[in-house]
């Protein structure tokens, strides 16, 4: 599968999910797939999307909470999974774009030479509903039914390493910006309060 | 009154803290235990300090008030995460931190976060208050909303003598 392939059918099933994406590729293309801004795109902290979406999971314990991680993401911060076991939100759905390299950087070969057991590792956290996906079409049947079973879940969804470096562009907007188009864009959709009275 | 007792209603009550997310050493462990006793608090036990510290940037897009309880030596562990997350979007972190590493805590595994700590937070533009005794947590919201208004990691440390007494 490619990237840009699975990120357009995970658009399609969507729904009303706020999601959070791992920097690097999957920010990037998400982005390049919706042009959303009720979405998170982290620019720093690698590996620690996963952990800011189960913040947002716990904080929003009724709207579905999507973190799109990365391999690279992942092995760089495995307790993730405990946490997310210990916790088991309901609304939270966890999906890995694992290509076995360290895309942003050049497609430089992932630790233990990409042949680690994510799925594995995932159950073995304690989060039992835990898959891979390696096509498009099984993505495509399987989406719904994942989108409506409850979490935490956990879907490895193996997709293609480009050669070289990551040609698709970031999201036109950054820092303190990404800050507050997102949550004024959650406090527009859900009613919520972000910022304060005088707006921080 | 138990000054844990204390923290926990001034974060609480005064903080309006409805998530914490923990890591413990054994000054803040107490604290934990009370917190987690708490069925208002939602208590998050992590395996690292920086999950703490992007569980609780991700609550404040929920719209809840939330703070870290971990230990010095975890501090350092996740000031990369505070810079590349908090500082680089401008988000709140509150931090509750004990304060390693003082003349009166002689552990040989806390020199360096005694030496270095302080300054390692000057660098990076963190700020921080210091609890030193029971009447000081009456400030406690102060710096909470401090935190907010500034849009970057706030580290509450609680000394020695706070959380151990004046006797220990």
């Amino acid at each position: 599968m490619k990237t840009s392939e699975v990120m357009k059918v995970l658009a399609l099933h969507r729904g009303n999910a706020v999601v959070v994406c791992a920097l690097g590729m999957a920010a990037n293309e998400w982005w390049a797939a919706t042009r959303s801004e009720d979405s998170f795109y982290m620019h720093g902290a690698m590996g620690f999307a996963a952990s800011f979406a189960l913040g947002l999971a716990l904080a929003l314990p009724k709207v579905p909470v999507w973190v799109l991680n990365a391999d690279g993401s992942l092995c760089m911060n495995l307790g993730c999974l405990l946490t997310e076991a210990g916790q088991a939100p309901q609304n939270l759905k966890h999906f890995v774009l694992d290509n076995g390299v360290y895309q942003t950087v050049g497609a430089v070969p992932m630790v233990n030479g990409g042949s680690a057991d994510y799925v594995g590792l995932a159950r073995a956290a304690g989060i039992p509903r835990a898959r891979a996906l390696d096509d498009l079409g099984q993505l495509e049947r399987q989406l719904p039914g994942i989108v409506e079973e409850p979490g935490p879940t956990f879907t490895v969804l193996k997709v293609e390493a480009e050669t070289g470096f990551l040609r698709t562009p970031p999201m036109t907007y950054e820092g303190p910006e990404m800050k507050y188009r997102f949550g004024r864009a959650l406090e527009r959709r859900l009613g919520i309060t972000v910022f304060g009275p005088q707006g921080y | 009154m138990d000054v844990n007792v204390r923290i926990h209603e001034e974060l609480k009550k005064n903080c309006g803290v409805r998530l914490a997310a923990t890591l413990p050493d054994d000054w803040v462990a107490p604290l934990i235990r009370r917190m987690a006793a708490d069925p208002d608090v939602r208590h998050v036990p992590v395996a690292r300090e920086a999950e703490a510290i992007a569980i609780c940037s991700g609550a404040f897009f929920g719209g809840v008030r939330s703070v870290a309880v971990i230990g010095a030596t975890g501090l350092l562990t996740c000031t990369g995460e505070m810079a590349t997350l908090n500082l680089r979007h401008q988000i709140p972190v509150f931090c509750v931190v004990s304060m390693r590493g003082s003349i009166d805590d002689q552990r040989i595994y806390q020199e360096v976060q005694g030496r270095r700590t302080i300054p390692l937070l000057q660098t990076y533009d963190f700020l921080y208050h210091v609890f030193d005794r029971p009447e000081d947590l009456a400030s406690m919201p102060d710096a909470y909303e401090t935190c907010r208004l500034q849009k970057r990691p706030f580290i509450a440390f609680l000394t020695r003598r706070l959380v151990k007494g004046e006797q220990a």
